[in-house]
């Protein structure tokens, strides 16, 4: 089977400031990937990168074979390739209906009864179809990001990119969150998830990639890379964080 | 003269609101007309030239690149030009300088250009500064649903920036409402130019500019409270309806048989 996502030699720079030196890995249909390493290792421009909200410096990404820059219409690929974000960033001037009902309509062209059946099908499935009529600043940011999930699967994605989904949440939402991302990883969809979550990542995810200084330094299954870390980096970055969470 | 001269300065208002009253009127009408459609217009005006001044610079097409840095040199120029001058000079030159070219523009029609274009110089500066005040996820979020530029600035962020800035562009209205007055240099019969002719027939400057500040100030105060209400109306409830529960008009709770819902 070929990879959804083939990434190779991917680069970037902010001026002088070399961020991702050469990354390369690929995405089968149905992975769970998580990404980690510690902040300012490249993790979250990586995944910036990959949807082209940063445009890389230097390298490819292949989405089914073709040139994602230069070979698919920019919209079509961004609709394709989801992407839920740290702060959410739920349009505020919309409720939570129309929030996953926009992309549909504007970028898919989906008649807006059609779309909002879907919205309200994806919305009872993150478990906030009952908050259809509020509006982001009356939710918790738990509701939010649930929200924010449910809007990036009413566009029907091939694959999922998560920017830290839990790093701004409370402690007890982080929970509801994680869960509705389990749920989705056990239906098949393809997630590449930055995350600092190492419990999820060590039992959701079907490989861990581990970043540092701008380069993926390992890239194995979770048992493996969890227990038996090849890199003196990994093992080191692995002491610090498993220390403070557990 | 009449036959019995007002002696106090109440007999004075209220003998001039008499005679003049419907001066008065004419006067406020054409003040209300000048700045409502100069601040629409000028909105409108500041509306494209933010835009075009927001449009990321296209990193594919060279020329496309090379004309948009024209557009906003151009565009730049005109908002300093109509910051930096005052719009009684203003409107000397453009009135005047058409009508020595051979175009002799109706006053209120110049009167409403000359309003709209000074204006607009503001707004464009405003409608920006809304532009960039509005959380730029959500912009990136447009863009990672696969919505065009266009597409994220007509859904998502205009409609936020112009709620942000209505009282910016009700400040702008009520300066176009005072400074509409500059416009008598070239005989528009807007507020205060009718008011210069009720003065000068009885030579009661006090009394009638008394009544014209009162005119002004139950203008102001009228369009700051109607402004008001518009905003309280753009932010819509403040509280939602959970779906489902009774009082959601469109959820309908069917019982069964046997009084099982």
């Amino acid at each position: 089977m070929k990879p959804i996502l083939e990434i190779s030699h991917l680069e970037k720079r902010f001026g002088d400031h070399l961020v991702l030196k050469d990354i390369n890995f690929q995405v089968d249909q149905g992975e769970v990937i998580c990404v980690i390493g510690s902040s300012g290792s490249g993790k979250s421009t990586m995944l910036r990168c990959i949807n082209f909200l940063e445009e890389p410096t230097g390298g490819r990404i292949l989405y089914h074979g073709k040139d994602a820059a230069t070979e698919w219409r920019r919209t079509e690929y961004n609709a394709k390739v989801g992407m839920v974000f740290q702060s959410f960033n739920l349009f505020s001037n919309m409720s939570v209906l129309e929030n996953c009902v926009a992309g549909q309509m504007y970028v898919l062209k989906t008649p807006r009864k059609e779309a909002e059946e879907k919205a309200v099908y994806f919305l009872e499935k993150v478990g906030m179809g009952q908050y259809r009529y509020a509006k982001p600043a009356q939710l918790s940011g738990g509701q939010k990001q649930r929200v924010a999930i449910a809007r990036a699967l009413c566009m029907e994605p091939e694959i999922l990119l998560f920017d830290e989904p839990t790093s701004a949440l409370d402690p007890e939402m982080v929970g509801e969150v994680l869960g509705v991302m389990q749920k989705l990883a056990a239906s098949g969809m393809t997630m590449l998830i930055v995350t600092h979550e190492m419990s999820f990542a060590r039992d959701v995810a079907q490989r861990v990639l581990f970043m540092d200084g701008g380069i993926i330094l390992e890239d194995a299954k979770p048992a493996e890379l969890f227990t038996n870390p090849k890199q003196e980096r990994t093992k080191e970055f692995l002491q610090r964080v498993i220390a403070r969470q557990l | 003269m009449p036959a019995n001269i007002p002696s106090s300065f109440f007999e004075w208002v209220s003998f001039l609101l008499d005679k003049y009253g419907a001066l008065f009127f004419k006067g406020t009408v054409v003040t209300l007309e000048v700045a409502l459609t100069g601040t629409v217009f000028g909105f409108l005006l500041g509306l494209i030239v933010a835009i075009v001044r927001t449009i990321p610079l296209s990193k594919k097409s060279r020329a496309k690149r090379i004309a948009l840095h024209v557009c906003r040199f151009l565009l730049g120029a005109y908002i300093e030009v109509f910051r930096g001058t005052p719009m009684i000079v203003q409107s000397m030159v453009i009135y005047y300088g058409l009508m020595q070219v051979g175009v002799k523009m109706p006053v209120l029609a110049a009167a409403i250009f000359i309003v709209s274009i000074n204006t607009g110089a503001y707004m464009a500066e405003i409608i920006r500064g809304g532009i960039i005040s509005v959380d730029k996820g959500q912009k990136e979020a447009t863009v990672a649903l696969g919505m065009t530029h266009w597409q994220g600035m007509v859904h998502v962020v205009l409609p936020q920036a112009v709620r942000n800035i209505m009282p910016s562009i009700g400040n702008e209205f009520v300066v176009n409402i005072k400074d509409s007055s500059v416009l008598n240099v070239i005989s528009v019969g807007e507020l205060f130019f009718m008011s210069k002719s009720a003065a000068g027939a009885y030579l009661r400057y006090f009394e009638v500019f008394f009544i014209t500040a009162c005119i002004y100030l139950v203008l102001t105060f009228s369009v700051t409270r109607l402004l008001r209400l518009m905003e309280k109306k753009m932010d819509g409830q403040d509280h939602y309806t959970i779906y489902g529960s009774q009082s959601d008009s469109k959820s309908s709770i069917t019982v069964q048989e046997g009084g099982q819902v």
